[in-house]
């Protein structure tokens, strides 16, 4: 009698796996949940031989603030170690005195459409024109790092036309 | 009479170096640069996703999506689509919104840069958002809105 009940109990402990088992296997493979803490790291070159040509480093699209500004501003590597912004299909409203600068998209005063004070920046120069694809080198120096948004800025009344918030390319 | 052989041979030299030009032209035209087209970054926040998403034309005319600073969660079944959006949510079912769909390959890797070819007669127009996204449960990784570049 004995023997018979414990001969019935292990049978039902290999239904148990029998079913179990499976069901544990199932679930591991749809949810496969080691991949959570396994990466898979790639690193493929770029689609095509273009390493003589400039680089994009950093890319953002202008936001209009004080006038309806539109584009991208890009950073390029252009050899030397030098580097260049461009900016494309671009427009803002023409104004007097609008330089193109370098300033931090930390500071305050970029969210507003006017400077109090003075824009903590640096100077790419004066722009050349309201519409269309243009380049400005860097000064050498300048930490794109610390100083990472591009602004179209008129120093006469201290408005900001549009801002571009760099990110790496 | 040789005049009217020495006007036919100018005119002839004349056509000859006109075709010459053309065809130098029409070579000039038919070589394509590579260049890029249009670039976005990630966002995704219940599976942590950054980088960014950029489409380049080869110079045989042939489109590349080539993910760089990528990262996502690794997962079962993980795949690199175009959707016909222009952003997508975090918990897009783009089965669910019957979304089209471009399928450009499993995903490689959820981390480095990558390659993926875009099959040709791709509208990238109508297909502006890069998704990654997870087939078997349906679930949105992370998304990247394309725009001009």
């Amino acid at each position: 009698m004995v023997a018979d009940s414990s001969s019935w109990l292990s049978r039902k402990k290999w239904i148990l796996a029998g079913i179990g088992v499976p069901v544990l296997v199932g679930a591991w493979w749809l949810f496969r949940p080691e991949k959570l803490w396994i990466n898979k790291q790639v690193n493929e070159a770029a689609p095509f031989a273009s390493s003589s040509d400039s680089q994009p480093l950093y890319t953002g699209l202008l936001i209009g603030k004080a006038h309806p500004t539109s584009g991208r501003a890009s950073i390029y590597q252009v050899g030397g170690g030098k580097e260049a912004l461009r900016l494309t299909d671009f427009a803002t409203s023409n104004g007097p005195d609008v330089h193109v600068v370098l300033a931090q998209s930390a500071d305050q005063n970029l969210s507003n459409e006017f400077v109090k004070g003075d824009l903590d920046s640096v100077e790419l120069g004066l722009l050349k024109a309201n519409q269309g694809d243009q380049n400005y080198d860097l000064p050498a120096s300048v930490d794109l790092g610390k100083y990472d948004s591009v602004v179209i800025y008129c120093e006469r009344f201290h408005a900001v036309f549009g801002v571009a918030k760099l990110e790496r390319f | 009479m040789v005049r009217g052989i020495n006007v036919a041979i100018a005119l002839a030299a004349m056509l000859v170096a006109l075709g010459l030009q053309a065809s130098t032209y029409a070579q000039e035209s038919g070589k394509q640069q590579a260049k890029t087209l249009e670039t976005g970054t990630f966002h995704g926040k219940v599976h942590q996703t950054s980088g960014r998403a950029t489409i380049h034309q080869e110079e045989n005319g042939k489109l590349v999506l080539r993910l760089t600073n990528f990262k996502t969660s690794n997962g079962p079944d993980v795949h690199v689509i175009l959707v016909a959006a222009k952003d997508a949510d975090d918990d897009a079912n783009f089965l669910k919104s019957n979304t089209e769909r471009v399928e450009l390959g499993k995903l490689k890797g959820n981390q480095g840069d990558q390659n993926y070819e875009i099959p040709d007669g791709t509208d990238l127009g109508k297909f502006q958002t890069v998704s990654i996204y997870c087939e078997r449960f349906d679930a949105n990784f992370g998304a990247a809105p394309l725009q001009k570049f």
